[in-house]
């Protein structure tokens, strides 16, 4: 087998609607400068790094990495750039992760990003689909997965109200993390009664649209202790897919998630999930999906997402506390939110979360994806 | 512990023309994606992950990897797009085989920039606030490099245009690039300037095209294939964004990309015998065949025509260059020659040296090394 892997230094930046004081580069330089600090290193230290961002339409700037080495400082270095839609954090994360344990690297700083005040987001995201059959009617991402979650209504009972309590949890759980810029209470009624935009989903099912970067340093053993005493350590982590046009695809449970889930949780030694987890992060896009997720990574059986929601286990006092942070309700840098759950997710293991620190936490389960509900992947994070 | 060694399984590759107007994006990607496992006993099933690369520019599409998806055979497994050359995702591949997480990795690459308007992809790369109002771009960048590097070795225009006769000439003999006519040296410069001192012949030619390459650990590597070249050295590097930062008259980051390769090989340039070479002009290839030290600084020209190493019989990419996926074809190339020696003329070559490149002026550059 290859070589463990760790995070040993994490950095984020104030995500905010727009951040008009700096460009793309400057972002960028803000989340490494802070992921260099935490870990006690300087780019001198690093042998290679992964730039991840979403799409170049949304922000206009076409292979972004080539210009962002400047502002970081890394010319002369191995950089590459990994894109995966909404995952692009988490798919140039696996990417470090395997340039480290495939020995090509001993440390590699991961850096995810987006920009989105400085593109047309719905518009990008519509040519997602294909240009002959699908983007007449194609309305951004917002149509499919008002589809997707109406199509688990009857079926799973993720009700209006369920995805309601995930929203007002996850918006509330946001109010005292420092990083995030959407800090409103708010109770399910609040979200039930917000402004449809496209039946079932509603205003304040949605997350906030944000400018955003994260970064991490990733180490093998070798090296890891010279960052800190306790690494969050990569236990598994898996990115699989679904073709968008499979005609058996399932809408009730994401089976590239239940896939990846399954290979990391062997990886990890993960038998009971629901009892192992000490905290879960996770990438909503919209709330419904979180209601999905728990069941696609076993957090419940098939079907009683609502129940999980409704019974107050996921609240940050329950006993698996999902998106202690906010996750995306607080903050949306869209192409940055897979590294940003990672950080969550590593602090809490590493004993050193900020503001909501989950007590005695030593297992954390992250959660992230992208495309058409397609790609999808897990990590298991430890002590 | 030690790290497993990956070696190329099989190769395939679409003819390469300057536009494949009766097929789609999808239609490049399963031909070759579908023989690409042609005499290995393997099939999809076998594959743990696919690796491909694309440009969502290119094709006008965001994520677009997520519309190929069927096509590029991925469902259900582990899928990432390295947006570059295809050289770099066969690097994340073979990092994946290495650290034995997986055994079996299907690389691809394609582009179809004859749907696209490829100086503003290149226009789109560079700094938005001061460089991208004025049209810098891949033409003005390879044109101030060839001016400086003509003046700093007193090497006249014409002197290039044997080369790059010769790529196309090997071009139309390698059978998968589509040529009509071979120019001959006054053809190539009587082509019209496209970028002063350089005519449009001694730019690198846009082409249409898909190739996929079959990655596997050693002993399925050795199982499925008759004479697999092994990966034994990668390195990669990146230079400064800013053009008029960089060294003229020598590609820095592709030097220290073939220094890291050549760590990992145990062996150097002179110990090669074939080398497939990127280049976005004919300047370029000669900054890049410096730089692999495959000739002295100023001494490309000699190297590149009659060196004691065979560089670029694939033609190249001055004659075809489909972009997205030119690295990966150099590395296709590559270890054919070296797999089935038979089919390039015989004798024995044991070591083949592969070179991508992605960004304005060669920004960014990546090395392996092959070997039987």
């Amino acid at each position: 087998m290859g070589r463990h892997v760790g995070i040993v230094g994490v950095g984020q930046t104030h995500h905010s609607r727009r951040r008009t004081d700096v460009s793309q580069a400057g972002l960028v330089r803000e989340a490494v400068d802070r992921a260099l600090a935490d870990a006690r290193l300087s780019m001198d230290d690093i042998d290679t790094i992964v730039v991840a961002s979403g799409p170049v339409l949304f922000a206009a700037v076409n292979q972004p990495e080539k210009w962002v080495v400047d502002a970081i400082g890394a010319q002369g270095k191995s950089v590459v750039r990994v894109t995966s839609g909404g995952g692009a954090g988490f798919a140039g994360a696996l990417a470090g992760y395997y340039q480290v344990a495939g020995g090509f690297s001993d440390r590699t700083l991961v850096v995810a990003y987006d920009k989105l005040s400085e593109g047309q987001l719905q518009y990008s995201i519509s040519t997602l689909y294909d240009p002959f059959w699908g983007r007449e009617f194609a309305v951004g991402i917002m149509g499919f997965s008002a589809a997707y979650w109406r199509a688990r209504m009857d079926v799973l009972g993720h009700t209006e109200e369920a995805a309601a309590m995930v929203a007002a949890k996850n918006r509330n759980n946001a109010i005292d993390n420092p990083y995030a810029h959407q800090k409103k209470p708010v109770t399910v009624e609040d979200v039930l009664n917000s402004k449809p935009l496209c039946w079932p989903i509603k205003l304040l099912d949605v997350p906030p649209i944000s400018d955003g970067a994260a970064a991490i340093v990733l180490a093998s053993e070798k090296v890891a202790h010279h960052s800190t005493g306790r690494p969050a350590w990569i236990r598994g982590i898996a990115y699989c897919c679904e073709a968008d046009n499979a005609a058996e695809r399932s809408l009730m449970l994401s089976e590239p998630l239940a896939l990846a889930s399954r290979q990391v949780y062997r990886a990890a030694g993960i038998t009971n999930p629901r009892r192992q987890f000490d905290v879960v992060e996770v990438q909503e896009p919209y709330s419904c999906f979180e209601l999905n997720y728990y069941e696609s990574l076993g957090l419940c059986p098939p079907g009683q997402a609502a129940d999980l929601i409704a019974s107050g286990a996921t609240q940050r006092d329950g006993d698996i506390p999902v998106n202690p942070s906010g996750g995306c309700m607080g903050a949306n840098p869209i192409g940055a939110v897979g590294v940003i759950r990672l950080i969550e997710a590593a602090t809490q293991v590493m004993g050193r979360n900020e503001t909501h620190q989950i007590k005695d936490a030593s297992l954390a389960l992250v959660q992230s994806g992208g495309g058409w509900a397609n790609l999808r992947g897990c990590a298991v994070l430890s002590a | 512990m030690a790290l497993s060694k990956v070696g190329v399984v099989s190769t395939a590759q679409t003819e390469l023309r300057p536009a494949w107007s009766n097929a789609q994006h999808i239609d490049l990607i399963s031909s070759v994606v579908t023989s690409v496992f042609k005499g290995t006993g393997l099939t999809i099933d076998d594959v743990d992950f696919i690796i491909d690369s694309g440009s969502d520019v290119l094709d006008g599409r965001s994520i677009s990897n997520c519309g190929f998806l069927g096509a590029l055979g991925a469902h259900h497994k582990e899928e990432a797009r390295v947006e570059e050359d295809g050289l770099w995702g066969a690097l994340y591949g073979v990092n994946k085989i290495r650290s034995g997480a997986s055994s079996i990795g299907l690389i691809v690459a394609y582009s179809k920039p004859s749907e696209s308007n490829v100086d503003l992809y290149w226009n789109a790369q560079v700094e938005p606030f001061y460089q991208r109002p004025v049209g810098f771009g891949q033409r003005a960048a390879s044109g101030i490099q060839a001016q400086r590097y003509l003046a700093a070795h007193g090497i006249a225009v014409e002197d290039l245009a044997a080369l790059v006769a010769d790529r196309w000439a090997a071009a139309a003999a390698n059978g998968t690039i589509a040529v009509d006519d071979v120019p001959g040296a006054d053809a190539v410069l009587a082509s019209g300037e496209a970028a002063a001192p350089l005519s449009h012949l001694m730019l690198a030619r846009p082409v249409d095209g898909a190739v996929a390459v079959l990655i596997a650990r050693e002993d399925i590597a050795r199982r499925t294939s008759r004479n697999p070249a092994f990966i034994t050295g990668m390195g990669t590097a990146m230079d400064t964004h800013s053009v008029a930062e960089r060294d003229g008259l020598r590609l820095s980051s592709a030097a220290n990309a073939a220094a890291m390769a050549y760590r990992g090989a145990g062996w150097t340039s002179a110990d090669a015998d074939l080398a497939e070479v990127s280049a976005s002009s004919v300047v370029g290839e000669l900054l890049a065949i410096e730089a692999l030290g495959l000739a002295e600084q100023g001494r490309g020209l000699a190297g590149a025509r009659d060196g004691k190493l065979v560089i670029n019989r694939s033609g190249g990419a001055l004659p075809a260059d489909p972009i997205m996926a030119t690295g990966l074809v150099r590395l296709a190339e590559a270890s054919r020659q070296l797999s089935q020696p038979e089919l390039y003329g015989g004798g024995n070559p044991r070591r083949a040296i592969v070179h991508g490149a992605g960004g304005v002026g060669m920004q960014n550059n990546c090395v392996f090394t092959l070997e039987v």
